[in-house]
C-alpha cells in the first residue's frame, strides 16, 4: 500500500501495529522526494544519512516500547531556512548561501528529533523567505516552485517546498514559517492545511531572520489534526529565543461543538471571482457548524502598518546583504533591486507603525472575543501561472486586510482546503482566532474537515 | 507623476547606491519608493493615541535567568537568531 497522503495518525497507527517500519516508510518518502519533490523544485536537499539514522532509532525505541507519541517514526521535511548541524546545508533559497553550514540545530529541530520525528529533507523556499520583494515565482535558486495541481502553476511562498512535497504526498508534513502570507499562501495553492502560530508560541532560535517580530515557524499537513500533534512538538518557551512565551500548549483534540464565526465585509468580495464563489459556498457549509455574522472594522491603513515594519525590519536584518551587494547574487532580478529602496523608511515612521500596531492589536482582540474565528480567504487570488507576475499584499498590489491584522497583531490562523476555481485550481479558507486560541480555531478546522473531503481530494500528478 | 517627498527619498538611495544600479535597477527603485511613501501617507494619517506605546519585545536581559544554561550565544536576544553575513 502507498504511504503517499496518508496522515500522522493513520502512519503512526500502522507503526505501531507493526504494519508498517519507519525505515520502509522514510524510504518510501525519500524516493518520492527525489523523484516527484524535485519534479515540483520541492527539495533542496534530501538528508538521507539522519534520516535513516533517526528511522533505525526510531523503528528500535518502539520495537523496545520506548515510545515518544505520536510523530515517532513519522518522516517530514523543513524549509530551508532552520539551521541544520551535521554538514546539511542551509540555503535560505539563495545562491550566495546554497553552499552555507551551521554547527546546531534549530530549536524546532531539536524538538521534532525529541519526538522522534524523521527529518528527510530541507525543502525549497523562496529567497530570503520572499523578504527581497519579488513579484513572481521564479525566485529561488532551485527554481519556481510548482503546485501538485498544475504543472504550470505556482505553489505559493515563500514556504513553497513545505507546501508542494505534503501537497504531492512526498512527506505527511513539513514546517513553514510565515512573515506574512508565507504559511497559508503555500497551504492554499497546494491544498493542504496549514497552521500560523500565535507569535512566541514557536521558538525560532536558528530560523533565518527577515523580520524580528512577525516571523513565526508553523506546520503544514494534510489534516488540522495533524497540524495540532505538530504543534504539540515543536510548540513551547526557549531561552535561545526571548520572543517564546512562557505559557505551555497541549493540543487537545476535543469533541466538535458550534462555533460562532465572523466574517469582514468586504473581504470575500474583494478577492478574484473562482475564489470568491469558492469562499462564498464555503461558508454556506460553515453554517452547519456554527454561526456566522458579518462585521466591520475600523478604517485603518492596515497593510499599510504591516508592509512598514516588514520592509523596516528586514532592511535591517538584511542589511550586510545589501550594503555587499552580495544581492546581485539573487535569482529574481528585482530581488536584486528592491531593497535598496527601504533605506528611505525614517525611523519614525517606523515606530508609528509599532504604535498603530498596538492600537490594532487591542481593537481586534476586542472583535474576537466574541467569536472564534474570523473566518474569509486565505489567498485572494488562485496559484498564479509560472512566469507571470503576481498580485500580492506585500507589494501592495492585492488587498489582504486579515494577513495584514493577523500577522502585525501576531494572531495565530489556520488555513484549511475549501474548494477549486472553475480552472481546477485550490482555493482556502482561513480561521483567524484570539492570540494562544489554536485549539479553537484546530476545533473548528476539524469540524469543518469531518463535514467536507476538500483535504482529502488529490492532485492530478498522484 | 512622482510625489515631492519620493523624489527627495529616490536621491537619497541614488546617493548612496546609483555606483552599482543601471537605469533601469533605477526606474524600479524609484517606483519602490513611490509605493513606500504612499504607504507612509496612510500611515501618518493614521489617528494614534497619544499613550499608544510601539507594539515590540524588549526584554532586559540577565543570564542567570536562562535556568537552562546553553552557550553565551544562546543567552544572548540579539545573537538568537541566524544572521545573513554572507
Amino acid at each position: 500500500m502507498s504511504i503517499a497522503f496518508r496522515t500522522i495518525r493513520e502512519l503512526g497507527a500502522d507503526i505501531r501495529a507493526g504494519r508498517l517500519s519507519p525505515v520502509a516508510l522514510a524510504e518510501e518518502c525519500m524516493q518520492r522526494l527525489d523523484t516527484v519533490g524535485r519534479k515540483l523544485n520541492a527539495v533542496v536537499t534530501l538528508t538521507r544519512e539522519r534520516a535513516l539514522k533517526q528511522a533505525r532509532r526510531a523503528e528500535e525505541e518502539l520495537k523496545a516500547g520506548r515510545d515518544r507519541g505520536p510523530l515517532h517514526g513519522i518522516p517530514y521535511g523543513a524549509k530551508d531556512l532552520l539551521a541544520t548541524s551535521g554538514g546539511i546545508p542551509t540555503t535560505w533559497g539563495a545562491a550566495p548561501f546554497k553552499d552555507r553550514r551551521f554547527d546546531f540545530d534549530a530549536t524546532v529541530i531539536e524538538r521534532l528529533e525529541q519526538a522522534g520525528a524523521v527529518l528527510l529533507a530541507k525543502l525549497a523556499m523562496v529567497e530570503f523567505a520572499g523578504g527581497m520583494g519579488y513579484r513572481q515565482p521564479n525566485a529561488s535558486f532551485t527554481g519556481p516552485g510548482i503546485s501538485p495541481w498544475a504543472p504550470d502553476a505556482w505553489s505559493g511562498g515563500s514556504s513553497s517546498g513545505s507546501g508542494s512535497a505534503v501537497g504531492a504526498g512526498c512527506v505527511p508534513f513539513a514546517i513553514g514559517s510565515e512573515t506574512w502570507g508565507s504559511i497559508l499562501g503555500p497551504s492554499t495553492y497546494c491544498s493542504i492545511t496549514g497552521l500560523r502560530p500565535t507569535y512566541g508560541r514557536v521558538s525560532r532560535h536558528g530560523a533565518m531572520a527577515l523580520c524580528w517580530t512577525l516571523d513565526k515557524l508553523g506546520p503544514m499537513a494534510l489534516t488540522a489534526d495533524d497540524c495540532g500533534l505538530v504543534l504539540d512538538a515543536i510548540a513551547g518557551a526557549d531561552p535561545r529565543d526571548p520572543t517564546t512565551s512562557n505559557r505551555s500548549y497541549r493540543y487537545d483534540g476535543g469533541a466538535a461543538r458550534q462555533f460562532r464565526f465572523a466574517v469582514v465585509r468586504g473581504t470575500v468580495d474583494a478577492t478574484e471571482p473562482g475564489v470568491r464563489d469558492a469562499v462564498a459556498a464555503a461558508l454556506d457549509t460553515l453554517k452547519s457548524i456554527g454561526s456566522i455574522e458579518e462585521i466591520t472594522l475600523p478604517e485603518r491603513p492596515y497593510e499599510p502598518m504591516a508592509r512598514i515594519i516588514l520592509w523596516a525590519e528586514g532592511a535591517s536584518a538584511a542589511e550586510q546583504m545589501i550594503e555587499s551587494g552580495a544581492i546581485a547574487g539573487l535569482t529574481a532580478p528585482e530581488d536584486r533591486v528592491t531593497p535598496y529602496a527601504r533605506d528611505v523608511i525614517l525611523a519614525k515612521d517606523y515606530l508609528r507603525a509599532l504604535r498603530l500596531r498596538g492600537v490594532v492589536a487591542r481593537e481586534i482582540d476586542g472583535v474576537l472575543r466574541r467569536f472564534d474565528a474570523i473566518v474569509g480567504p486565505s489567498r485572494g487570488t488562485a496559484g498564479p501561472r509560472l512566469g507571470a507576475e503576481f498580485r500580492s499584499a506585500i507589494r501592495g498590489s492585492f488587498p489582504d486586510p486579515l494577513g495584514a491584522i493577523g500577522n502585525a497583531a501576531g494572531l495565530p490562523a489556520v488555513g484549511v482546503p475549501c474548494g477549486l476555481t472553475p480552472d481546477g485550481m485550490p482555493v482556502g479558507l482561513q480561521l483567524m482566532g484570539r492570540a494562544w486560541e489554536e485549539n479553537t480555531l484546530l476545533a473548528a478546522a476539524r469540524a469543518w474537515q469531518a463535514r467536507t473531503d476538500f483535504h482529502r481530494r488529490r492532485p492530478p500528478l498522484s | 507623476m512622482s510625489l515631492p517627498e519620493a523624489e527627495i527619498l529616490f536621491a537619497l538611495v541614488r546617493h548612496r547606491y546609483a555606483d552599482r544600479l543601471d537605469a533601469a535597477q533605477l526606474e524600479e527603485v524609484r517606483k519602490t519608493v513611490e509605493g513606500l511613501v504612499r504607504d507612509l501617507a496612510a500611515l501618518r494619517a493614521a489617528e494614534i493615541p497619544d499613550d499608544a506605546e510601539p507594539a515590540q519585545p524588549f526584554i532586559p536581559f540577565r543570564a542567570d535567568r536562562y535556568p537552562q544554561g546553553g552557550t553565551p550565544r544562546e543567552g544572548h536576544a540579539s545573537e538568537h537568531r541566524v544572521s545573513h553575513d554572507p
